[in-house]
This record gives structure tokens, C-alpha cells and sequence, in this order.
């Protein structure tokens, strides 16, 4: 049976999301329980989601070791994501 | 001397088969046009989504969403363990993996079946008809997540498996099981957190 070094690059990941996660419970508990729409609160979430995302791509989905053209494209989704969930956050808010 | 491999600089390598990632980018493009519904008519009445959003737990998606990061974290180690050849270890983590996302789907139905009970459904009100349905549209893509996962273990037994194809297929998996879980990671900040 072969066995494998424990990677600890993958635990330091892992750990990383973890910590971004529970920064929502932190946003949600400096909110103090009175539910008002925030742009910056909102703006905030969607920028940590989209970290852990772009993490989750080159870390987890290996995309560091991928040609530059992986690597490229979705950097450029995250930015697309990034711009269409703002931009149509902050369109709503004005129409 | 053409073979000569410089080994500071490991060879880059696409994970897995490059449809799955035609798939996976089609797929978020999708996901992002929900999403972007969902912020626009939120930002048009944000009484009435952050009256509704007070209903969830934001605790139970805190949790699930740890859960779901378990279990990619699982299916990023079987990937390197059948890279190594370590067949069995690679096994041993897609077993934790579907274990991880029995969890995930078991909270979900306990948190639907806590709504339901509240009086909230599919046809409530906006906010509502978006969380059941990005929710359920989720759940979908773990269930063939679990299909995707009964893969990896066939491939893994399979006595005849050819190293190099077994591998990719693997990675093919792994990709699509990434994405259901940084999918997750979107719609749980959309629907529990944002405000």
C-alpha cells in the first residue's frame, strides 16, 4: 500500500475558507440584529465570496497548475461574476 | 538531452478533461444570471427580502457551508493520493467526501422542512421563490454530484483502470464537485448574508 505525505497546503486552504466563512457571522453579528439594506455590507459579502471562489479555483480546482489560459479565464469569470452581481445590485437600487 | 525535465518547474496540466471546464464556465455564467436577478430585484424592495432573509438561520448555512468545504477538501486530497498511486487513501477520501455531503443534504432538508413549517414556500414571496429555488437548484447538483462520486469509486476498483485515464477522470470529477461547492459558497452569501 502506498501512502502519502499529509499535504498541509490543502489544510492552510481549507482553514483559510473556514475563516472567511465565519467573517459572515462576524459581519452578521456587528449588525446587532437590525435587518437594514446596506450597500457596503452587501458590496463586502459578494467580494469574500468571490475571493473564496477564485481560492476554491486555484487551489482546490488546481488551477495554479494549469496553462496560462485556465489560469486567464477564470480569473475573468470571477471579474464578470464580480461585475454582474454589483452591477445589477446597484441598478436595482436606483431604478 | 530532450527529455530532460526541469524539475523546479512541475509541468502545467489542464485538471481533468477540458469539456468539463466548458461546462463548468457555462454553468457559472448561468448561476451569475440567477444571481444577478436575484440582487436586482432584492435592491428594488429590500424591506421585504430583509424581513424574509430574518427567517433563515444563519448559522445551519455558516455550518453547511464549512461541511461542503470539507468535502472539497476530501476530493482534492483523493485527486493527489491517485496521482501518488495511493489507490486506497484516494478511495478512503471519496467515502469521507459523500459522507461530508450526506451531512449537507440532510441539514438542507431540515432547514426546508423548518421553513415550511413556518409558512414559507415556493410561491410566498420573491425572496422566498429565489432561495427554494437556487437551494433546489443545488441540491439537484449534489445528488448527480453523488453519481459523479459512485464514478470515482468504479474507477478506483476497477481492476483494468489505465493509470492515465483514471487519472483524468478523476480530476473530471473533482472539477464538477469544486464547482457545486463554490457554487454553494455564492448562493449562501447571497441568500443568508447580504443585506
Amino acid at each position: 500500500m502506498i501512502d502519502i505525505k499529509f499535504n498541509k497546503r490543502l489544510l492552510v486552504v481549507w482553514l483559510v475558507l473556514a475563516s472567511l466563512t465565519l467573517a459572515y457571522l462576524w459581519i452578521d453579528h456587528s449588525l446587532a440584529g437590525t435587518p437594514r439594506a446596506s450597500a457596503v455590507i452587501t458590496s463586502s459579502v459578494i467580494v469574500i465570496a468571490l475571493v473564496k471562489v477564485r481560492i476554491i479555483f486555484r487551489e482546490f480546482m488546481e488551477v495554479r497548475q494549469a496553462p496560462a489560459l485556465l489560469c486567464r479565464l477564470t480569473d475573468a469569470w470571477v471579474v464578470l461574476m464580480a461585475v454582474a452581481l454589483l452591477g445589477c445590485y446597484f441598478i436595482g437600487r436606483t431604478a | 538531452m530532450t527529455d530532460l525535465v526541469d524539475k523546479s518547474k512541475p509541468a502545467r496540466f489542464v485538471p481533468g478533461q477540458p469539456d468539463m471546464w466548458a461546462f463548468v464556465l457555462f454553468e457559472t455564467l448561468v448561476f451569475t444570471a440567477y444571481f444577478g436577478f436575484y440582487l436586482f430585484y432584492r435592491a428594488r424592495s429590500p424591506e421585504l427580502f430583509l424581513h424574509s432573509q430574518a427567517q433563515l438561520d444563519l448559522r445551519i448555512g455558516v455550518f453547511n457551508t464549512l461541511v461542503l468545504l470539507l468535502s472539497s477538501w476530501s476530493v482534492a486530497r483523493c485527486v493527489q493520493s491517485s496521482r501518488a498511486g495511493a489507490y486506497r487513501a484516494a478511495l478512503r477520501d471519496v467515502f469521507i467526501t459523500a459522507a461530508f455531503a450526506a451531512v449537507f443534504l440532510l441539514l438542507k432538508v431540515f432547514e426546508w422542512a423548518r421553513l415550511v413549517r413556518m409558512g414559507n414556500g415556493l410561491d410566498s414571496n420573491d425572496f422566498f421563490t429565489y432561495y427554494f429555488f437556487l437551494t433546489g437548484i443545488h441540491f439537484v447538483h449534489l445528488l448527480i454530484g453523488f453519481v459523479v462520486l459512485g464514478v470515482v469509486v468504479y474507477q478506483l476498483r476497477s481492476p483494468a483502470r489505465r493509470e492515465q485515464e483514471l487519472q483524468e477522470n478523476i480530476e473530471t470529477c473533482a472539477t464538477y464537485w469544486h464547482t457545486v461547492d463554490f457554487l454553494w459558497v455564492l448562493i449562501f452569501a447571497l441568500l443568508y448574508v447580504v443585506r
